[in-house]
C-alpha cells in the first residue's frame, strides 16, 4: 500500500508543477522557467523547515510566495519577447537558477553537524515528515490537498471572466488587447500565479525525497512541466491530471514490467500521442 | 472523465505486483535494483548479472537454509531507477510492498542519498516513520552514506584508506617524483568529494605537495584552459577524479598538449570497461586502486559466472555478488522463517544480521565491517595496459 | 595577458563546433520556424550511426565515418520530420514541440541502449596537428571545424537564396497557406528541408564528436542549449549570424571560465544571452 500512496505523492507533486505550468500556456506564453520557480520553492521550504525549524504549512506558504515573487519578476522582462525567444529566455533563467543553487552555501551547525544547501552537494536531511511520524498515506492526503486546492483554484478561474480573458490572450494578442485587455496584468499575474503553485510544489518536493540538488532542476523537469498540460490538453484541469497519470503511473512505473523496452517506449508513446491528438488528452477547445 | 477513468484504471492493474510463480519448493525474494538507463546503463545491467549469477550458484548448492531447516531458492529480481531520486524512492516503495527481505542497490550516489533520508534513520523510533527495510548497497560510492540511516549498509571500497595506500606505494616505487595536481568534475558529488576529500588530503599526508587542481563539469567538451594550468604546474603525478566522459576528453587533451606526467592516477569509478572504450590508448598507464580484479580463485569463477549472464565483473558489479553470499551468511545465521506472514519480523532480522557482522568473506579476501554500516574492503592497484585493467600491484 | 590571449583564442575555436551546430538551429528555428527540440539530439545519433561502419570495415579512415555520419544525418532528419511535423497540423506547434521532445528521449535512448551508455571512442581528422607560434598554440582539428563550417554557410546561403528549393522553403515558413496556393507542395518542401537540415546536423555531430574525442548521451542536453542560445545571439534565421554568435559564446564562455571559476561560468553565459535579450532581441544580424 505505502507503494500506492508513495505513487500518488510523486503525481500528486508532478500535477502541481504541471498546473503551474497550465495557466501560463493559457496565455500563449511557452515557459520553461517553472523548474526554476519549483526550485525556489523547494530550498526555501527546505530551509525553513530544516534550518529554521517552521511547521510545514508556513514553510509551503513562503516558498510559494517566494516561487510567485520571483515569477513576476521574470513576468515582466518575459513582456518583451515571443514565441521561441521565449522558450529560449526561460530556459536560460531556469538554468540560471539552477546554475545558482549549485553556488549556494548556506550551512549552520546543528549540534555537531551541519545542515543546509552545500552548493554541488545538495541539500540533505529534509526529514519533517518522518520526523514527525508521518505516515506515507498522511504525506500523500497533506499533497493531494494542495493539489485539489490548485486544481479548484484553476477551475474556478477558468469558470470566470479571468479565465475567458487569460484564453482570449493566448488565442490572440491583438484581437484581445483591441477589447480592453490589458496584456501587462494578464500575462504577469498568469505567470505570478503559475509560479506560487511551482513553488508550493518544489516545496512538497523537497520534503518527499529529503534531498535536494541543483541537478533536479534541469531541463527535463523544466520539459516535464510543459508536458503534462500540452499532452493533456488545455481544456481544463483534468487533462493535465490525465497527462499525469499517464506519465507516472502508466509510463513510469506501469511500464516496468517490459523490463528495458520501457524507456524505449517512453518516447516513442509521447510521439504517437502528439500524433494521434494533437490537442492533448482532453483536447484544447474550451467545452 | 471517461478517458482519465480509463487511464488510471489501467495504470493500476499495470502497476499491480503479479507476485511470484506457484512454486512447489521455497523462495525467497532478494530485489536489487539500480541504474538501467543513461550514462551508467552498464552499471545496472552488471549489477543484475553479478545478483542473478550469484542466486544461480548458491540455488545449484542447494539454497538457503531457513530456521525450519527447509532450504529455499533465493529469487532475484532487478528494477531499473534510472538514476534519479524520485525512481529510487518510488522503486524501494515498490519493493517493500513485496515479499523481499532486502534491497540490493542503488548504483547513484544522487539516489543513495535520499533514498537512505526516506528510511527510518534509528531503529525502535517509534516517532519516526521512516521506511524500515534494510538496504544493501553494491555500488553507490559517495563517502559517509550509510551512517544516514540504521537501515543502509554498503559494500564499497573505502577510497580514504585506498588511496592512502596508494600514495604510500608511490611514494616508494617513484621516490622522485614530489609533486601533485589533481582534475576534479566540480558537479559530480563522488568525484568532487573524492578529490577535494579523500585524494588531495591523503596525498598530503603522505608527503606530496598539491600543486593546485583545475576543474570542470560532467558534460563539458573543451578542457583546452584546464590542461594548460596542469601544464603550467608541472607536477610529477596527475590525479584525475572524474568519470570516464571528461577524464577521456581531459587525456586527450593532455595528448594534443604534449601533458606526459611521470604517474597518471585515475577515479575508482573509472576502472571500468568504459574508460577503455572511450579512450584506451590516451588511458595507457593510467593507475587506479580498485576492490576487484580476477586474481583468486573465487574472483575469477565470479567473473566467469556473471559472464554467463552478460554481465562484465568490476569493483562494481563484483561488491553485489559478494552481498548475495554475505546475505545468504546472513539469512542463515539469523535464522530467517522465509514465512510471508513473519516478512516484516525476518527483514528487522536481517538488518540486526548485517549489523552484527564485523568482517565478511570478499571476493579479494576478508572485508571489516565498520560501526557506522561501511566496509573496509582489501583492495589492489591496477593499472591500463594495452586496452586493458592489469593488475599492478597486490598489496595483500 | 598572454593566458588571456591563449583563453579566448581557446575558446573561440572551440566556438566552430557551436557554430556548426548553431548553423542546423537557426535554420530549424528561424528559417523553417519549427521549435524542434530533437536537432541536437539527430545530430548526435547521426554521429553514434557514422560508428556503425567500423565494424563493417576495419581501420575505415575518420572521414568515412563522418560520411556515414552526414547521411545516417539526412536519415534521421526525415525521420523527425515524418514522425513530429507531417501529420501534426501546423496550427499546433505545441503539439510539435512536444512531439520532439518525445523523438528526444527516443534518440537518446536507443543511443544509451545500444551502447550500454559508455563514451565511444571517436576517430578524428588533424587531432594531433597543434600549430605553434611560440607560447601560443591553436588546435588544428578545430581550424577544420570553422573552415567546414564556413563551407556549410556558403553552402546553405547558396541553397537558400539561388535555388528553388530555397526560394520553396522561405515561401512556406513565411506564408504556408500563399504557398500551396503558388503549387508548392509543403509537405514535399518542408520533408526535404528537414533532410537537409539532418545532412548539416550529422557532420555537425561527427566533427563535435571528433573535437570532443568521444561521443557520450551527456552530450544532448549541452549541445540543445547552446544550440538555442547561439541561434538567438546570432539573430533567428541568420546563418552568418549564427556562425559568428558560435564563436563568440565559445570565446566568452572560456574568459568567463578563466575569470570565475566553471562553477559560475555558465551563470555567466545566461547573463550574455539576457543582456542581448534586453538591448538587442533581434540578435546580431536581422534576418
Amino acid at each position: 500500500m505505502d507503494f500506492y500512496y508513495g505513487l500518488a505523492q510523486t503525481m500528486g507533486i508532478h500535477t502541481l508543477l504541471g498546473l503551474s505550468a497550465y495557466i501560463v500556456l493559457l496565455t500563449g506564453q511557452v515557459t520553461m522557467a517553472q523548474a526554476a520557480f519549483f526550485a525556489v520553492g523547494a530550498y526555501a521550504a527546505g530551509m525553513l523547515t530544516v534550518l529554521g525549524g517552521w511547521p510545514i504549512l508556513p514553510a509551503l506558504g513562503a516558498g510559494g510566495v517566494l516561487g510567485a515573487a520571483t515569477a513576476c519578476a521574470v513576468g515582466f522582462p518575459a513582456l518583451r519577447v515571443k514565441g521561441l525567444m521565449l522558450v529560449v529566455a526561460t530556459l536560460a533563467f531556469g538554468e540560471g537558477v539552477r546554475l545558482f543553487f549549485f553556488n549556494f552555501d548556506y550551512q549552520v551547525a546543528k549540534g555537531d553537524i551541519k545542515v543546509g544547501p552545500l552548493g554541488g552537494e545538495g541539500f540533505r536531511q529534509i526529514r519533517y515528515f518522518q520526523e514527525n511520524g508521518w505516515t506515507t498515506g498522511e504525506a500523500m492526503l497533506f499533497i493531494w490537498g494542495f493539489v485539489v486546492l490548485a486544481m479548484a483554484a484553476l477551475w474556478w478561474f477558468d469558470r470566470s471572466r479571468y479565465g475567458a480573458v487569460l484564453r482570449a490572450v493566448g488565442e490572440d494578442e491583438l484581437a484581445a488587447q483591441s477589447v480592453g485587455v490589458n496584456l501587462t496584468a494578464v500575462k504577469v499575474s498568469a505567470m505570478t500565479v503559475g509560479g506560487a503553485i511551482a513553488g508550493i510544489g518544489g516545496g512538497l518536493y523537497a520534503h518527499y525525497t529529503t534531498h535536494i540538488e541543483h541537478a533536479n532542476f534541469n531541463v527535463l523537469l523544466a520539459t516535464f512541466a510543459i508536458a503534462y498540460p500540452i499532452v493533456g490538453g488545455l481544456k481544463n484541469v483534468f487533462g493535465t491530471l490525465a497527462a499525469v497519470v499517464f506519465v507516472q503511473a502508466f509510463l513510469i512505473e506501469g511500464l516496468r514490467f517490459l523490463g528495458d523496452w520501457r524507456n524505449l517506449l517512453f518516447g516513442a508513446l509521447i510521439v504517437a500521442a502528439m500524433n494521434l491528438r494533437p490537442y492533448g488528452f482532453l483536447g484544447g477547445r474550451r467545452a | 472523465m471517461k478517458t482519465l477513468a480509463f487511464a488510471v484504471a489501467t495504470a493500476l492493474a499495470a502497476t499491480a505486483h503479479t507476485g511470484s510463480a506457484f512454486a512447489q519448493e521455497k523462495t525467497v525474494h532478494i530485489t536489487g535494483f539500480g541504474a538501467k538507463s543513461g550514462v551508467v546503463r552498464s552499471f545496472g545491467i552488471n549489477s543484475e548479472a553479478a545478483m542473478l549469477a550469484a542466486a544461480d550458484m548458491i540455488n545449484k548448492q542447494g539454497g538457503v537454509k531457513l530456521a525450519d531447516g527447509s532450504k529455499a531458492k533465493i529469487a532475484v529480481d532487478f528494477l531499473d531507477d534510472r538514476c534519479t531520486a524520485e525512481e529510487g524512492i518510488s522503486v524501494l516503495r515498490r519493493i517493500y510492498g513485496t515479499d523481499a527481505l532486502v534491497a540490493v542497490g542503488p548504483t547513484c550516489s544522487n539516489v543513495a542519498e535520499p533514498l537512505f533520508g526516506i528510511l527510518q534513520k534509528k531503529v525502535d523510533d517509534a516517532g519516526d516513520s521512516g521506511l524500515q527495510m534494510p538496504v544493501f548497497t553494491d555500488v553507490a560510492i559517495k563517502v559517509g552514506l550509510a551512517k544516514i540511516s540504521e537501515w543502509a549498509f554498503r559494500n564499497v571500497p573505502n577510497e580514504t584508506i585506498m588511496y592512502n595506500s596508494l600514495f604510500y606505494w608511490l611514494k616508494t616505487k617513484y621516490p622522485n617524483a614530489s609533486t601533485l595536481y589533481g582534475g576534479v568534475e566540480e558537479d559530480f558529488a563522488h568525484s568532487r568529494a573524492s578529490w577535494y576529500v579523500v585524494m588531495k588530503d591523503r596525498a598530503e599526508v603522505n608527503g606530496y605537495k598539491v600543486l593546485g587542481n583545475s576543474k570542470w563539469l560532467l558534460n563539458d567538451t573543451n578542457f583546452a584552459t584546464q590542461v594548460r594550468e596542469m601544464k603550467a604546474a608541472n607536477a610529477d603525478i596527475v590525479a584525475i577524479a572524474a568519470h570516464p566522459f571528461t577524464t577521456c576528453g581531459v587525456l586527450k587533451e593532455m595528448q594534443r598538449q604534449g601533458v606526459k606526467p611521470k604517474v597518471l592516477v585515475g577515479l575508482t569509478s573509472s576502472s571500468s570497461l568504459e574508460t577503455l572504450q572511450g579512450c584506451a590508448k590516451q588511458a595507457e598507464g593510467m593507475i587506479i586502486p580498485t576492490s576487484f580484479a580476477p586474481v583468486t580463485k573465487e574472483g575469477k569463477q565470479a567473473a566467469e559466472t556473471t559472464a554467463k549472464f552478460k554481465g562484465a565483473a568490476d569493483l562494481h558489479s563484483m561488491a553485489a555478488w559478494e552481498n548475495m553470499f554475505i546475505l545468504k551468511q546472513v539469512i542463515e545465521s539469523e535464522k530467517i522463517s522465509g514465512d510471508k506472514s513473519q516478512l516484516q519480523a525476518d527483514r528487522r532480522k536481517i538488518r540486526d544480521g548485517l549489523a552484527k557482522l564485523k568482517e565478511t568473506k570478499g571476493l579479494l579476501g576478508v572485508t571489516k565491517r565498520t560501526d557506522d554500516r561501511e566496509a573496509d574492503k582489501p583492495y589492489l592497484f591496477v593499472h591500463a595496459s594495452k586496452g586493458e585493467w592489469k593488475v599492478l600491484h597486490n598489496p595483500l | 595577458m598572454l593566458d588571456f590571449i591563449q583563453a579566448v583564442s581557446d575558446g573561440l575555436l572551440f566556438g566552430a563546433t557551436y557554430a556548426l551546430i548553431g548553423i542546423g538551429f537557426t535554420l530549424v528555428f528561424g528559417v523553417m520556424h519549427k521549435l524542434n527540440l530533437a536537432y541536437a539530439a539527430a545530430s548526435v545519433g547521426a554521429a553514434y550511426a557514422g560508428l556503425l561502419i567500423l565494424p563493417l570495415s576495419a581501420g575505415a579512415p575518420a572521414w568515412l565515418v563522418f560520411l556515414c555520419a552526414f547521411l545516417a544525418g539526412g536519415v534521421i532528419g526525415w525521420l523527425v520530420y515524418l514522425t513530429c511535423f507531417h501529420f501534426i497540423p501546423l496550427s499546433n506547434p505545441l503539439a510539435a514541440l512536444m512531439a520532439t521532445v518525445g523523438m528526444l528521449l527516443l534518440i537518446d535512448e536507443i543511443i544509451v541502449h545500444s551502447t550500454a551508455g559508455m563514451p565511444q571512442n571517436y576517430p578524428a581528422m588533424f587531432d594531433d596537428v597543434m600549430l605553434r607560434a611560440g607560447e601560443f598554440t591553436l588546435r588544428g582539428d578545430l581550424l577544420l571545424v570553422a573552415g567546414v563550417s564556413i563551407l556549410c554557410m556558403i553552402g546553405l546561403l547558396a541553397l537558400l537564396y539561388r535555388t528553388r528549393l530555397g526560394l520553396a522553403t522561405r515561401a512556406v515558413s513565411q506564408q504556408a497557406v500563399a504557398a500551396q496556393l503558388c503549387g508548392i507542395r509543403v509537405g514535399r518542401v518542408n520533408g526535404t528541408t528537414f533532410v537537409i537540415t539532418g545532412l548539416l546536423g550529422g557532420i555537425a555531430g561527427a566533427l563535435i564528436g571528433a573535437s570532443v574525442g568521444a561521443l557520450s548521451p551527456l552530450l544532448t542536453a549541452p549541445l540543445t542549449v547552446k544550440g538555442l542560445i547561439v541561434t538567438v545571439i546570432g539573430g533567428l534565421g541568420s546563418i552568418p549570424g549564427a556562425i559568428i554568435a558560435g564563436f563568440l559564446v565559445g570565446a566568452f564562455e572560456n574568459v568567463f571560465q578563466q575569470f570565475r571559476g566553471v562553477t559560475e561560468r555558465d551563470l555567466y553565459v545566461m547573463l550574455l544571452l539576457f543582456a542581448f535579450l534586453i538591448f538587442r532581441p533581434s540578435g546580431l544580424f536581422r534576418h
